[in-house]
């Protein structure tokens, strides 16, 4: 330690910023079907004939709303696209490597985005068939499906 | 008695104890005194001990831990959420007298007072839904008129014209009616939603037919049984708290750096322009006035004199933790001994200082017992009173 920097220190600090997320009326029943019947619902617009997931309020296309258009989806799917992700952060769901996936459940028009276990992540391939693993706990937001697994 | 948005001051004392919260009252021994003035107002004493509650309405309020008074109509819009408290006590609207800390306590103490449901069946509702309950295979041949003298609140009077085996509901009621049902309007609501007994009703006198009985008998079968609107079940709506928190790296260079050895030493120093000779704390590299180098580390303090005390009412969250500080709380500018006039250090005021200090109070800093070089190794500062 140099004269210069005897007296110099280095102090750890946080920035914390606590925030509140409202899911919404349908992203709420969306989640309480998810955690209470593990089914996975989506909206289907009437209009178009697309079903969305996550179930969203207003069809993107044809502004109607579809907020009470239910239907039930399959709890497979299939991998539409991936990324593996090689790095950590505290603030990522799992340690690396692990695998994101889109995945189109049967059913659906729109893919979800969520993750891929239970599987090496150097073999995965598009057009994999997976099925939904849903948390045991009460979770209350996507996570509570826990991941996703390849069907075997 | 007097109501805003449908609610008495009496219905907010009648129901706390009812809405109190034990694990919200944990180790809380204190006396809440109201003086609510106007239509409806008077005194109340809520008295909070070893995890039980005691509501009273009286005439004397002396012994409280602190005092609300307000007006009623700000009362009650405060409690159930229709006017905001912090700013009707801005406003004067609520004066506070005694221990503020426990205002803000006893919103956890008590659950926010709700309007109680109201029945969703009303004898129009019922009318209403007359016409397409008639069974006309059970009324072949008749012509006649039923009358209804629904009384008291919600009530009013029907006629139900029977003919050709076709009913038509008309308001009021028609002077040729075989018969005629007298009813106050909630027991004929029981009545038809079954939970009144048509015999006993009759044998207490609260349902009175006037008229043809054999009428009156065939009349559950000449109108389908009401079905209640159902109820819809609350949805659970979700909504998630959470804290994001980012590390951050603060390097605090040799100044500041010597700043916080003396804070570990119980030790506030401050340096000196070697030019104007103003003196700064906290310390700083250069005098903010000539620009040049500051000089020497100089011991002040740690003793000082308020010049300005602020008091939140309402905290930002703590960067370190994400938690929103309890209020009130004071934060204080301290004009340190011996240095100058001018450069004020900030830190925080006590809280059971809160209360009775001033500006031109003197006080003196409270040092932690594990000092690790830090701003938060004095605790808070607290008034001299000796």
């Amino acid at each position: 330690m140099t004269e210069e920097n005897k007296h110099c220190y280095i102090k750890e600090g946080k920035l914390a910023l606590p925030y509140q997320y409202f899911a919404g009326r349908v992203g709420s029943k969306f989640l309480v079907s998810l955690r209470d019947k593990k089914k996975i619902l989506g909206v289907k617009c009437e209009k178009c004939g697309k079903v969305f997931i996550p179930p969203r309020k207003t069809c993107e296309r044809c502004f109607e709303d579809i907020s009470e258009k239910w239907v039930e989806l399959s709890n497979e799917g299939e991998v539409t696209n991936f990324t593996v992700v090689r790095t950590d952060d505290k603030h990522h769901p799992r340690k690396a490597p692990y695998v994101l996936a889109m995945i189109k459940l049967g059913g659906a028009d729109t893919p979800i985005a969520h993750i891929l276990g239970g599987v090496d992540p150097d073999s995965v391939k598009t057009g994999m068939k997976v099925k939904a693993v849903f948390a045991d706990k009460a979770v209350n937001t996507m996570l509570q499906i826990d991941r996703f697994e390849p069907v075997n | 008695m007097a109501k805003y948005f449908d609610v008495s001051v009496e219905d907010i004392f009648n129901t706390m104890e009812a809405r109190f919260r034990v694990e919200g009252a944990k180790g809380v021994n204190a006396v809440l005194a109201y003086d609510i003035s106007g239509d409806g107002g008077g005194k109340w004493l809520v008295e909070v001990r070893d995890d039980s509650v005691k509501v009273a309405k009286t005439d004397d309020l002396s012994g409280f831990s602190v005092k609300t008074s307000a007006d009623a109509e700000t009362f009650v819009g405060v409690n159930i959420g229709k006017i905001d408290g912090t700013q009707a006590f801005m406003s004067g609207k609520i004066k506070i007298e005694g221990d503020m800390a426990l205002v803000a306590a006893s919103a956890k103490m008590f659950t926010r007072y709700s309007l109680p449901k109201k029945s969703a069946v009303t004898v129009q509702g019922i009318f209403d839904t007359l016409v397409a309950r008639f069974q006309p295979q059970n009324a072949a041949g008749l012509d006649i008129s039923v009358g209804y003298d629904i009384t008291g609140e919600d009530g009013g009077q029907w006629t139900a014209v029977i003919k050709d085996g076709k009913c038509a509901l008309e308001t009021g009621l028609r002077d040729n009616c075989a018969v005629v049902n007298i009813v106050k309007a909630k027991d004929y609501i029981d009545l038809i939603l079954g939970k009144l007994d048509p015999m006993v009703a009759m044998g207490a006198g609260r349902l009175k037919l006037k008229g043809d009985m054999n009428v009156a008998m065939q009349l559950p079968k000449i109108f389908a049984k009401f079905e209640p609107p159902k109820e819809e079940e609350e949805q659970e709506l979700i909504v998630i708290k959470r804290n994001i928190s980012v590390d951050m790296k603060y390097s605090t260079g040799p100044v500041m750096g010597k700043f916080f050895e003396g804070l570990i030493e119980k030790k506030i120093l401050a340096n000196k322009c070697p030019k104007c000779g103003r003196m700064q704390v906290p310390p700083r590299e250069v005098c903010a006035e000539c620009r040049c180098w500051a000089g020497d580390m100089i011991e002040v303090g740690p003793s000082g004199t308020i010049t300005l005390i602020e008091i939140i009412y309402y905290s930002s969250p703590d960067p370190l933790t994400g938690e929103t500080r309890e209020t009130p709380y004071a934060q204080v500018h301290i004009l340190l001994d011996g240095i100058g006039t001018e450069e004020t250090f900030w830190h925080l005021l006590k809280n059971e200082d809160l209360a009775d200090t001033k500006k031109g109070d003197r006080v003196r800093p409270v040092w932690s017992d594990k000092r690790v070089g830090s701003v938060h190794d004095i605790i808070h500062f607290e008034r001299i009173r000796d």
